[in-house]
């Protein structure tokens, strides 16, 4: 056996740890290893020659550097009870291996995987409105006027209001900012939509809608996006100025503005989604915030309602049946809905005006509703189909939507919202102000 | 000690909030900036990374990451004065090299200090949304160096100065022009484009401009189109040795528009080396230069199309007026098809094969093609050469190639119907002659004619094949009834179905007495097996083969028309016959008679009779003998008939009139077909559609369709509306 020639010596806080320039490659060059080997500072040179097998000292806490040494070995994040994760997220954050931390935390995104992680209370006093996953993996919560920002360690940020209005919506533009749609105070110009440092909280643009070159105050509701940079957001004025307004990320200027026609309603819409195969909007109005459901699918190409469906004028069943939410599953051609039993319904996307085909998969709920029921919300993940129902969210799989895993946490009453991103789960429940965090753990060892 | 003696109470404050050592921020930033220094003055060695980035970090996490943040820009704003003062006491061409060096330190420098800060490029920059370190160190620089007064401009004049010395045939430091070019990339797209691309693209344009008017005045079209040819390539070359990739196509766009674009109509008409030129000189190589540097610019290739269509258009009219080649007709199409050949050739190798060049070769074909209205016969006629004798020995694949070239003529025609009646004729004649050379070839080529005209156009060409092999079956089929016929004269018969064949009215001569009997023969046998028939004798169409003793004995064998046959026959018994004798015994027609005549005894070599008195003309007093002194070298020998090949004027109105009336039913088929479907239809729309129905076959003259229409209403087929007089109405 020769001589290691790559051996490396550190010493951490007291503590000498060895290893291989090999192992600290695996940091990259955007950390404080990269540049601590790079040629400019010569630490190599000193390195190879004989007798001077110096070693390099760095003045932090030798434990954590044990983990984070680890990590860049296997790959495999392994925190001792000892070490406090916030103390090795700073330390990460020294050395700038946050993302390989980050990335060692938990796996890639599976419903049937799913692992709860941590749940977080906060101090809101009113119920939770919507939660939000980031794309990192961090979240915010609205909870009446006030959003609360958590990063991927769920670190709390500043919380975000916009003139402490009612917030309605909220959407991440990336890990760096956060729109809010919010209702407006009358005659003031306050509220409406504003953009906002995810980390600082600071207001970033506040965006306008103008009609007739006049700007005028605004309630914004539902929020949706496109991959082209857009921003949709539902929109209510005093007068006759309902609809959906389009903005562009970049610039933050209003760009188009869809006004609904006479019965059909767009501007208090429940919910937007972005059709990236037709390039449409999906706009579901739905009961019981309007006495009926409206869904639809705008070009703004054409300025055209190129698909639509109501149940205005549907025969009521007994039980009652109403759509509670929708979503669009652009790859069965379809839009899926689901009622307050939990029964998932399906209206295809082909045929204008047809009717809901509801699968038989009734659940016996009657009788043990919960005293505060939440409506029932959809999401849709890589194929896989979660529904929010009271305390669970169920997992459906396959071609024919096959319940495949349900998760529950029998902990803050029933679930009002979800959002599935970074490739986590979060669930919002609505009588204690709670969110739990669900997320694949990293592959098995073997 | 003392206070407590004093019990002097203080209340202190519940909890001392740790300050730290309020001059910290100030020392730990002295300590960086010393770093920065030493970076900038190559003095790195002694710096101890992690102690620097240690301390950078704790600068951010103790909030002073403006202080830092501010810290930075002036110490390096500072250090780049430095730099910009060196750089601008740099002499001559060293400017570049100095500018090179300091650039390439400053990016050294720039990466290490980004190292040290790398915590605040990570956390502090993005929140605070303020430029990271790297992209403000190439900003300092773009705004200190690059954009300072004494650099701008000297840096722009230097790099304008080396391309024109490149230029103009010297050898420059392409590395470090390369390496000056990618710094003012790297500062940003806009900063090359403002302070290089533009005054380059400028400057090279004037350049361009002064050299294609130096060059158009002495070069002619081929030299000048190969110096323009250089001058892009050059350009092209290079951006790819040291400018951005980007700009290719806006330099390459101040050449073509300098050098090809702003010249173009006076290169094509150059005297003596434009485009004409090349084109009669068949100069591939500049013709292909011209095209592919006259494709770059808008407008070129179809300058290029337009002269060459005129070009051709005009030697194709002198081609196919010119009074001399009409004279062979042969000579004729071998002319056209050489044209087009040249053209293909020309399309082929220069014009990389562009349709749209094909294209106007065509339309200039079918324009100056038609302009002969005998153009159908001599195609007629050049086939019937080659399928005569000029295939002979010709491999099965050129005999195609030759067709098809044929047939490529053919499609211009206008007028195919045209084309066919000669064609029936010229294959009538061989086939009734055997003179054809190959089977397959005429097959082969009827085939093209039907997949190209449809099946109504061959069908009496094919019922032509079909009576030839159907006489050699009755034939067999008449010698086996007749084997006492075995002695004597071989007679051979061809049936011709009437309708199928060009039939020519004329007048059967009086054959000798022991053919007539054996054509009896045949009569009687025909009839007796196809009932209902009626036989007619061509005996203008016939050939036979006789056997002669001359003078001094010697046989030949006489290949002759069956005209000459009877006429020779007549001298078994008469040694002198004058003119009017032989035609009261033959009762052949004057004309043919006396070609027949004139075949025989005034054509050297075939002069089996003589005549008295000697002259190259026929008269009606002239008397005739068997030539006794007739020597030939060849046993058989063929006396053809003195035939007009080609048409004689009379003739040729008469084909033409035929044509004219076969002509008349099918217009009005079309007509009557149209109207059927359409019921209803005004004038011009019938005349265009009968136009678009004809087309196949020939042009229809509207007046003639005019014609027609009003025949036919008069046969009510159709009528008038009583409304609106332009209309017609289906009368079924």
């Amino acid at each position: 056996m020769g001589i290691q020639k790559d051996t490396v010596k550190f010493n951490v806080g007291g503590r000498i740890f060895q290893t291989t320039a090999t192992t600290i490659a695996n940091a990259g060059r955007d950390s404080f290893f990269g540049a601590l080997f790079d040629d400019n500072w010569d630490l190599r040179q000193q390195q190879q020659q004989p007798n001077s097998r110096q070693e390099f000292f760095i003045d932090r806490n030798p434990d954590c550097f044990a983990v984070l040494l680890d990590l860049l070995r296997t790959g495999d994040l392994y925190i001792p009870s000892n070490v406090p994760e916030r103390l090795l997220y700073r330390e990460a954050m020294f050395y700038g291996l946050t993302d390989h931390v980050r990335s060692a935390k938990w796996g890639p995104f599976d419903g049937n995987r799913l692992k709860l992680s941590r749940s977080v209370t906060g101090r809101a006093p009113g119920d939770g409105t919507a939660i939000r996953a980031g794309p990192d993996g961090g979240c915010c919560v609205a909870h009446g006027s006030m959003v609360h920002v958590f990063d991927w360690m769920l670190e709390e940020h500043p919380p975000i209001n916009l003139d402490y209005q009612r917030v309605n919506d909220i959407g991440w533009i990336n890990a760096e900012n956060v729109l809010i749609s919010a209702c407006e105070r009358l005659g003031k110009g306050d509220g409406g939509m504003g953009l906002f440092s995810s980390s600082t909280g600071d207001l970033r643009h506040k965006f306008n809608v103008v009609h007739d070159d006049q700007i005028k105050s605004f309630t914004a509701g539902a929020l949706g996006f496109s991959p082209d940079y857009k921003i949709f957001a539902s929109c209510k004025g005093r007068s006759n100025e309902y609809g959906i307004g389009v903005w562009d990320q970049v610039t933050g200027k209003q760009m188009d503005f869809f006004y609904e026609s006479p019965g059909w309603y767009l501007g208090d819409a429940d919910k937007l989604q972005w059709l990236n195969g037709s390039n449409c909007l999906l706009v579901a109005t739905l009961f019981p915030r309007k006495d009926n459901c409206y869904i639809s699918l705008l070009d703004f190409r054409e300025k055209r309602m190129v698909w639509s469906w109501s149940d205005i004028g549907a025969p009521l069943t007994i039980d009652e049946k109403r759509v509670r939410d929708a979503i669009a599953m652009e790859e069965c051609n379809s839009i899926c809905v689901v009622n307050e039993y939990d029964d998932l319904g399906f209206i295809d996307l082909r045929i204008n005006g047809g009717s809901v085909r509801w699968s038989s998969r009734s659940r016996l709920l009657k009788g043990k509703l919960p005293d505060e029921p939440c409506y029932p919300k959809l999401a849709l993940h890589n194929g896989q189909l979660f529904s929010s129902m009271n305390d669970c969210i169920s997992v459906f799989c396959g071609p024919d939507w096959v319940l495949t895993s349900r998760l529950r946490r029998s902990y803050g009453g029933s679930i009002c919202n979800f959002s599935i991103g970074g490739d986590r789960l979060f669930a919002l429940h609505s009588e204690e102000n709670v969110f739990d965090v669900w997320e694949t753990p990293p592959l098995p060892v073997i | 000690m003392s206070n407590q003696k004093k019990r002097n109470f203080q209340i202190e404050a519940f909890k001392h909030r740790v300050v730290v050592d309020p001059k910290y921020a100030e020392k730990t930033w002295k300590i960086l900036e010393h770093a920065i220094h030493e970076i900038y003055n190559h003095n790195a060695s002694g710096l101890s990374f992690e102690e620097l980035y240690r301390n950078a970090y704790n600068m951010v996490l103790h909030k002073f990451g403006e202080k830092l943040y501010s810290g930075l820009v002036t110490t390096m704003t500072a250090h780049l004065k430095e730099i910009s003062k060196s750089i601008e006491a740099a002499q001559g061409d060293l400017f570049l090299e100095e500018l090179n060096r300091k650039w390439n330190d400053h990016n050294k420098a720039l990466q290490m200090i980004r190292d040290i800060l790398m915590y605040m490029d990570r956390t502090y920059i993005p929140n605070s949304r303020k430029t990271p370190v790297y992209e403000l160190g190439l900003n300092l620089w773009r705004d200190n160096i690059i954009h300072s007064g004494k650099i701008q401009s000297r840096l722009l004049s230097t790099l304008l100065e080396l391309v024109h010395r490149e230029r103009t045939g010297e050898v420059i430091d392409r590395g470090l022009m390369r390496n000056t070019i990618k710094m003012l990339m790297d500062l940003g797209s806009s900063v090359y484009q403002d302070d290089f691309e533009k005054p380059f693209l400028e400057v090279s344009a004037e350049f361009y401009k002064v050299e294609s008017q130096k060059f158009i005045e002495c070069c002619d079209c081929g030299d000048y189109l190969k110096k323009a040819e250089i001058r892009l390539n050059e350009e092209i070359e290079r951006i790819a040795h040291y400018l951005d990739v980007k700009s290719e196509a806006k330099i390459t766009n101040v050449v073509e528009k300098e050098m090809i674009a702003n010249h173009m109509t006076r290169l094509v008409h150059m005297e003596n080396s434009g485009l004409v030129n090349m084109l009669l000189d068949d100069k591939y190589e500049d013709l292909g230069r011209m095209y592919n540097l006259f494709k770059r610019v808008p407008n070129g290739l179809s300058m290029i199309r337009d002269v060459m269509t005129s070009h051709l258009r005009e030697t194709g009219k002198q081609l196919v007026t010119d009074a001399e080649s009409s004279k062979d007709p042969v000579e004729f199409v071998q002319r056209l098809l050489d044209e087009r050949d040249k053209y293909d050739k020309i399309i082929c190798q220069a014009f990389s094969n562009a349709k749209t060049f094909q294209n106007a070769l065509n339309s200039s074909f079918e324009y100056f093609i038609n302009l002969n209205s005998r153009s159908p016969e001599f195609i007629s006629l050049f086939v019937d050469d080659k399928l005569r004798k000029g295939l002979k020995g010709v491999s099965e694949e050129d005999v195609e190639i030759i067709l098809d070239k044929v047939m490529m003529l053919f499609r211009y025609l206008q007028e195919k119907d045209v084309f066919e009646k000669y064609y029936k004729q010229h294959l009538a004649k061989r086939l009734l002659s055997g003179k054809t050379v190959s089977d397959d070839a005429e097959r082969s080529l009827i085939v093209k004619l039907k997949t190209e005209c449809g099946y109504q156009f061959t069908s009496k060409l094919e019922g032509m094949f079909t009576d030839m092999k159907t006489s050699q079956d009755t034939m067999q089929g008449f010698y086996a009834n007749h084997p006492e016929l075995a002695e004597g004269p071989t007679l051979v018969v061809q049936v011709l179905t009437t309708g199928s064949w060009p039939t020519q009215p004329t007048i059967t001569c009086n054959l000798p007495t022991e053919m007539a009997a054996l054509c009896e023969k045949f009569r009687s046998h025909y009839l007796g097996t196809h009932t209902g028939r009626r036989l007619s004798w061509q005996t203008n169409m016939g050939t036979a083969d006789i056997k002669a003793t001359f003078g001094k004995g010697q046989k030949h064998e006489l290949n002759v028309s069956t005209y000459q046959m009877c006429v020779l026959m007549l001298f078994n018994n008469a040694d002198r016959l004058s003119y009017k004798e032989i035609e009261q015994a033959t009762e052949i027609p004057a004309s043919d008679l006396k070609r027949c005549l004139q075949s025989m005894a005034c054509v050297k070599g075939k002069n089996v009779l003589r005549k008295e008195p000697m002259s190259k003309d026929i008269g009606t007093d002239d008397a005739f003998f068997v030539n006794d002194k007739f020597t030939s070298k060849f046993y058989k020998v063929k006396i053809g008939t003195v035939v007009a090949q080609k048409e004689s004027e009379p003739e040729k109105l008469e084909t033409r009139q035929r044509v004219e009336e076969d002509r008349k039913p099918q217009i009005e088929a079309a007509i009557v077909r149209i109207m059927k479907s359409r019921r209803v239809l005004d004038h011009n729309n019938v005349i265009a559609e009968v136009t678009k129905q004809l087309q196949s076959r020939f042009l229809a003259n509207p007046t003639e369709i005019k014609k027609r229409i009003e025949s036919l209403i008069e046969r009510e087929f159709l009528e008038r509306d009583s409304d609106d007089r332009k209309l017609y109405r289906y009368l079924a």
